[in-house]
């Protein structure tokens, strides 16, 4: 799993256009978060895929994007899971690395999950 | 002051000085105030060819063409227009309408969301929904389109935005963008594969169209000892009367230049991409060579072919600064002869005195008669590609063709917008009858508007790209490819008021060229061809060079 992480404008269309890169290149995304960060008018977007081939074939294509300010790979390090789970017992949030959460699901055996890769 | 006066204003001071557009609803406020302004306005008889026209004119000009259109149709019309430019990274500014930002979304009259569609075919887009961000965005277009790799941008101004106001100091706005990124650190090791080189040759790209580095090409080519192959982007950026220069590359060109391009070992690729039209299989091409890839797009560096060295930076600027690098001159005199040998052994006669007319003698007379700074355009197909072959590009000639999207009816409104641009040249569009018959209705633009174009007319009556493909790679087995019952095209340009001349002896082609040229109104020149003629040498899809598809060529090969 390859981790992209990208700094953008705070903009209508911004998403759109950097999904047709990956559509464009045939990539499926696995996860993908986006939401404000620490600057006025700008985006963090992070988004995880299957390999570094993949990541690498698209992120000259992303930073090529008027609207994308920066692009990078994530190292694996760095790379945090987050999930929503819900089972009989209730509503469950799990954090921690992305090995954690897995195998947090997989024990737990939920009725309805989210997960999705995030990186800072 | 109204955002429509603000968006004339701003297309004033960015120099515009013609606009190709059609009116609609939604854009009656725009064109109320074009009525006071001294931009020369063109009404194409089609959106599409309105973009084609900004098109050629872009391409000659080498400044960004404006193109408008109204909401919804007007704007989908526009789309093939706008992604032809996208795909030979031309500059255009395709401004279209669009319904008020109150109903936008609601399916109203006219709306399409032509800021999706035109998403993916651009360089960059914009919709504009706050009247204060208008002159940001239209001043923002202009540098997009015009910085690093050129490409069009598209602006979508709903109708109440061209009715509100925008401020003074909204108007004084600046804009920066962000330069491209140049990385030359490989620039020494650049060097030095090229000095160790026995046998350099030089790949040129639409980049170097753009980048007008053609004389400092064939400049670093003598240096080098390098054969210079072209890609159809290309042609008419270095001379093909040089004798290193062996012109067009690829599928339909010249094999004595796909020979060089396999059989070097070093290859400067300066302003390509790449195109599968230029490598064919891809897993073979150049597998022994070190590949130095410069190009003004890092995206483009390793896209398609894993180079040794990747130079991102503008042509001009790269190939002056491995001018300026390079120490050793190696003498190549083995390489050098070889190259003047193969430019020898690549000069059929194509002068065909038969009847019916064979297309390569229009192309010889056109080549022979027409003056060193004539503006050829192309259409699509198999006329694009006798064009390509046979039509010889030196001086000050410019070869304009759709070489990514193959848009047929590119050819005859590109012409039109090329006349604009440079109208003491003439400028001649080569056409097939399928492309012609797509946009015909653009002589009524050209007679409205005193543009005389000639159009070369390869008349045989089919779509005779798919034909010969058919031909050759399905047995034969026709299918809606045969036009049947075409128009008599002198009287289809006679009821525009152009004037027209029908050529059938190969004996009268020469004479009705020369008249073509001199004429003052536009003039249809139908060349009634023969439709059995395939456009031949050629590497079918998928296979490498050697396996090319001989037809007349009687070219010996390479040998190694």
């Amino acid at each position: 799993m390859e981790v992209i992480m990208m700094l953008t404008y705070d903009q209508p269309g911004v998403m759109q256009r950097v999904m047709a890169e990956f559509t464009r290149k045939k990539i499926n995304v696995d996860t993908i978060v986006v939401g404000p960060c620490e600057m006025p008018e700008r985006s963090r977007i992070v988004i995880s895929l299957r390999d570094r081939d993949t990541a690498l074939g698209v992120i000259e294509h992303l930073r090529a994007l008027q609207e994308v300010i920066e692009a990078d790979i994530v190292d694996h390090r760095r790379h945090e899971a987050y999930a929503i789970t819900l089972s009989k017992g209730g509503v469950c949030r799990v954090t921690g690395t992305v090995e954690e959460v897995e195998s947090v699901i997989k024990k737990s055996q939920p009725d309805k999950y989210i997960e999705v890769v995030n990186a800072i | 002051m109204k955002g429509a006066r603000a968006v004339v204003e701003l297309l004033e001071k960015q120099k515009v000085d013609v606009l190709f557009g059609i009116p609609g609803g939604v854009l009656l406020p725009l064109y109320d105030q074009l009525v006071d302004s001294e931009m020369r306005h063109i009404l194409p008889r089609h959106e599409q060819c309105g973009a084609h026209m900004a098109d050629g004119y872009a391409r000659v000009s080498k400044r960004p063409g404006v193109c408008i259109a109204t909401s919804g149709p007007g704007a989908t019309n526009l789309v093939t227009g706008v992604a032809t430019a996208f795909m030979d990274s031309s500059p255009l500014i395709a401004i279209t309408g669009q319904v008020a930002t109150g109903v936008l979304g609601n399916d109203a009259f006219q709306e399409a969301d032509s800021f999706s569609l035109m998403m993916p075919i651009t360089k960059h887009n914009f919709r504009v929904t706050d009247p204060k961000t208008l002159p940001e965005i239209m001043k923002r277009s202009f540098l997009i389109a015009t910085t690093g790799r050129y490409g069009p941008v598209h602006i979508d101004i709903p109708i109440d935005i061209l009715q509100l106001d925008v401020s003074d100091e909204d108007m004084k706005k600046q804009v920066r963008v962000p330069k491209p990124r140049r990385n030359l650190a490989g620039l020494l090791d650049a060097i030095k594969l090229l000095e160790q080189a026995e046998r350099p040759t030089i790949l040129v790209g639409g980049g170097v169209t753009w980048s007008r580095a053609g004389p400092e090409i064939t400049r670093l080519a003598e240096m080098l000892t390098a054969p210079i192959v072209t890609t159809l982007m290309a042609k008419g950026s270095v001379p093909e009367d040089h004798p290193l220069v062996l012109g067009v590359c690829g599928m339909h060109g010249r094999q004595v230049a796909n020979y060089a391009l396999n059989n070097c070992d070093v290859l400067l690729a300066i302003g390509t991409r790449f195109s599968d039209r230029v490598t064919g299989k891809l897993s073979e091409f150049g597998v022994q060579t070190k590949v130095v890839h410069v190009d003004i797009d890092s995206s483009e560096i390793g896209k398609n072919v894993k180079g040794r060295v990747g130079l991102v930076g503008d042509a001009w600027t790269v190939v002056n600064a491995l001018i300026a690098g390079l120490q050793q001159r190696k003498k190549r005199a083995n390489w050098k002869s070889r190259i003047l040998e193969l430019n020898k052994e690549c000069t059929c006669d194509y002068d065909l005195k038969s009847d019916p007319i064979k297309p390569q003698k229009v192309v010889h007379e056109m080549s022979k008669h027409l003056p060193d700074d004539a503006i050829i355009t192309t259409e699509v197909g198999q006329n694009q590609m006798w064009a390509a072959h046979f039509f010889k590009c030196y001086g000050k000639r410019m070869f304009i063709t759709s070489g990514g999207l193959g848009t047929m009816g590119f050819g005859f409104p590109a012409a039109l917008g090329a006349k604009i641009a440079r109208p003491e040249c003439v400028v001649a569009d080569i056409a097939g009858d399928g492309s012609l018959q797509m946009v015909s209705q653009e002589f009524a633009t050209a007679m409205e508007n005193d543009i005389p174009v000639m159009i070369c007319l390869l008349n045989n009556g089919w779509l005779g790209m798919v034909k010969q493909w058919q031909k050759l790679f399905y047995d034969s087995r026709y299918h809606a490819t045969n036009l049947g019952k075409s128009p008599d095209f002198v009287k289809l340009a006679e009821a525009y008021g152009a004037e027209a001349i029908r050529v059938e002896k190969h004996s009268e082609v020469a004479d009705a060229i020369k008249s073509g040229m001199k004429s003052d109104l536009p003039i249809l020149l139908d060349f009634i061809i023969d439709p059995e003629e395939d456009v031949l040498p050629m590497t079918p899809p998928g296979k490498s060079a050697s396996e090319w598809i001989k037809g007349r060529c009687q070219w010996k090969g390479g040998g190694k």
